[in-house]
């Protein structure tokens, strides 16, 4: 993955996407493409614009892949479009180079696993009930529970590590906790791919790093893709391995958190007036928002 | 080692709401015996409890082809039998057999409305059945006067043609549980507007009565004949629920999750909407609106055994017909010899019940 030139053009902040750029992004997204999206329109009913019109998204295998942007930039849209939650009105998403709607519901879910923003955890079930819940895709219309289905189920609850939390009634749990168990729920899915929307809003400072420790393991023992949708800049920046900006729909920018996070961006995207330097971490320093 | 550790693991854990299910099994088989035993010995002609006691055990009965063949075809009850068999076995006891199915039906149709719409309110009626199964009554006693007999018919179709009704209003490429329950609200207004209208077209005091039986819910003067008409149904959605209760739960963790988990979420949930009006159109087809059981046994059970439905389902099965057989003595007895509809008596114990959650727990948790 040659992003050099890419990186040099950004930093001197010429030009933001040249032709060497885009060829570099195609070349990459046909050889480790997990997730390959083209000409996706995606819209709701009543609204007359597509809420995301973009070219082309990829979302490379193996890596973590934070989709930001301000609010309404169609983040969560596209994620839940990625996740077939949303039909798209046109364009096509590949995963693993096959069309997501040729699969089959249960196939689907074996594939790909997605970690809502909203999500409701009835009460009077226990935390290994619930993650085990993640194992539905993988049984059959009456089939109970397997051995390997135990051990699935066991792994997750050790991977996001809430072993301590395994008897214990759901709806006793704080909502950091409730995170870490929803997400157990989808690791038992062992999918190759998680996509996930906003997994740290509303948490807690130690859950949200717990929550980011979790994923992170999972993508590095598991090689599990990651795609994140996060609200935090600065959090998307230091933890993932591409970031995709949005922008009004589309993307803007797609590349490695220091090539895409700059001034210019802040400006552009978020309308914030801000420094950005990077030393072991990247700092964004914002000062003033940016009148319209 | 590990195996067995966790076998003690999951004994101990054959946990508090195992117990609870247990005992509200149990406890629910006695209510549902003791009120059923009531029923059928006491009336306007009283049998001794002795002698109901020997009728209802007694092997010659029990095992008479004829007695057999009278309650699954409708012919008649031998005439060996003696006056106290006869009134036990053909008046009374088809009566406390359909209080029962009648509770299964709703209960169990209640369940499933309440993860379908994910509302701890929703009853078997909120999505239009009342209406539709109020409104096709009242149309068949003003329009085909003497047509009696269509009226379990006319009952269960309306029903369901309100439910088919509520199903495709709520449509636009797809549902979801506040549309449901919006579109539910919208037919049943209506529907219910036009039966109230057509009640001041029937002219006798009798057929306004009948009306009313079937729009509170009664048991009064049912047989085996209906009886058999409600246990075909019965045990065609009865195990189908049981066998989807995995499924619920998946439902209840909310729409966007269960899709994450590959369920195709509309495909389950009109699956499980049609079968729960399936049990709703049988209760309604032999007893009429029997109000509350469908709501307040399913909120019950879940109090005490949480929202799993594998439990969940199985404690409505068996608290259902408790509650409609204790309802239907007080319905039939309480008042003697007048005789008040049964959902008469599950409104006046369903509000109570509700007051009691309120003031003990302050408000309504989600699920």
């Amino acid at each position: 993955m040659s992003k050099t030139d890419t990186t040099t053009e950004t930093t001197d902040g010429t030009a933001r996407e040249t032709e060497a750029a885009d060829e570099a992004r195609a070349g990459d997204s046909e050889s480790e493409a997990k997730i390959h999206a083209t000409d996706l329109r995606v819209g709701y009913p009543g609204l007359d614009d597509p809420v995301v019109d973009t070219e082309t998204l990829v979302v490379p295998e193996g890596e973590v892949t934070a989709l930001v942007g301000p609010n309404g930039s169609g983040k969560s849209t596209l994620l839940k479009t990625l996740a077939r939650h949303l039909d798209a009105d046109g364009g096509d998403v590949l995963i693993d180079g096959r069309e997501i709607a040729e699969f089959g519901s249960k196939e689907f879910a074996r594939e790909l696993g997605m970690l809502s923003q909203h999500g409701s955890t009835p009460d009077g079930i226990t935390v290994e009930e619930l993650v085990g819940h993640g194992r539905y895709p993988h049984k059959g219309f009456l089939e109970g529970q397997t051995e390997a289905d135990r051990e699935a189920i066991d792994r997750a609850i050790a991977l996001a590590g809430i072993e301590h939390l395994r008897e214990k009634d759901v709806s006793s749990l704080s909502g950091g906790q409730r995170q870490l168990v929803r997400i157990a729920m989808a690791l038992a899915q062992e999918t190759d791919t998680l996509l996930l929307d906003e997994p740290t809003t509303y948490l807690d400072l130690r859950h949200q790093l717990q929550v980011m420790e979790v994923i992170r393991t999972l993508n590095e023992e598991r090689d599990v893709t990651v795609c994140i949708v996060l609200h935090d800049l600065t959090q998307a920046a230091r933890f993932a391995d591409y970031l995709v900006a949005l922008c009004d729909g589309d993307i803007y920018d797609w590349g490695r958190p220091e090539d895409v996070v700059t001034e210019e961006l802040l400006a552009e995207v978020f309308g914030v007036e801000a420094s950005v330097e990077y030393g072991a971490e990247p700092r964004i320093t914002p000062k003033r928002a940016i009148d319209d | 080692m590990d195996v067995s550790s966790r076998s003690v693991e999951a004994y101990t854990r054959l946990d508090s709401r195992d117990r609870r299910l247990a005992s509200l099994v149990v406890g629910s088989v006695v209510v549902a015996f003791v009120a059923a035993f009531v029923q059928v010995s006491q009336g306007s002609y009283p049998t001794p409890l002795g002698a109901t006691f020997d009728v209802l055990t007694d092997p010659r009965i029990l095992f008479d082809v004829d007695v057999w063949a009278a309650i699954l075809t409708g012919s008649d009850f031998p005439d060996r039998l003696s006056q106290t068999a006869i009134i036990v076995w053909s008046l009374r006891m088809p009566r406390v057999f359909i209080a029962a199915l009648v509770g299964v039906n709703l209960s169990i149709s209640g369940a499933v409305f309440q993860a379908v719409t994910r509302n701890e309110l929703a009853s078997p009626y909120i999505l239009g059945v009342s209406g539709g199964a109020g409104l096709a009554v009242l149309v068949t006693l003003v329009f085909f006067t003497g047509a009696s007999y269509v009226l379990p018919f006319a009952a269960a179709l309306g029903g369901l043609v309100a439910f088919a009704l509520v199903y495709a209003i709520a449509w636009q490429g797809g549902t979801n549980p506040v549309r449901l329950v919006l579109a539910g609200v919208v037919v049943a207004t209506v529907f219910q507007s036009l039966q109230t209208g057509l009640f001041y077209f029937l002219d006798s005091t009798a057929v306004v009565k009948t009306a009313i039986a079937w729009t509170t819910g009664s048991l009064t003067g049912v047989g085996w004949a209906q009886f058999r008409l409600a246990i075909v149904p019965t045990l065609v959605v009865v195990p189908l629920l049981l066998l989807a209760s995995r499924h619920l739960n998946v439902l209840l963790l909310g729409e966007e999750t269960a899709r994450s988990l590959g369920m195709p979420v509309e495909y389950v949930r009109f699956g499980l909407s049609t079968l729960a009006i399936l049990a709703a159109a049988t209760a309604v087809a032999v007893a009429g609106l029997v109000g509350f059981v469908g709501l307040v046994v399913p909120h019950a059970v879940r109090t005490a055994v949480g929202s799993d439905y594998r439990r969940l389902v199985v404690g409505s099965l068996f608290l259902g017909p408790a509650l409609v057989l204790v309802a239907d003595v007080v319905a039939r007895l309480a008042l003697m010899p007048i005789q008040v509809p049964v959902g008469v008596v599950t409104g006046v114990i369903g509000g109570p019940y509700f007051l009691y959650l309120m003031r003990r727990h302050g408000d309504f948790s989600e699920f």
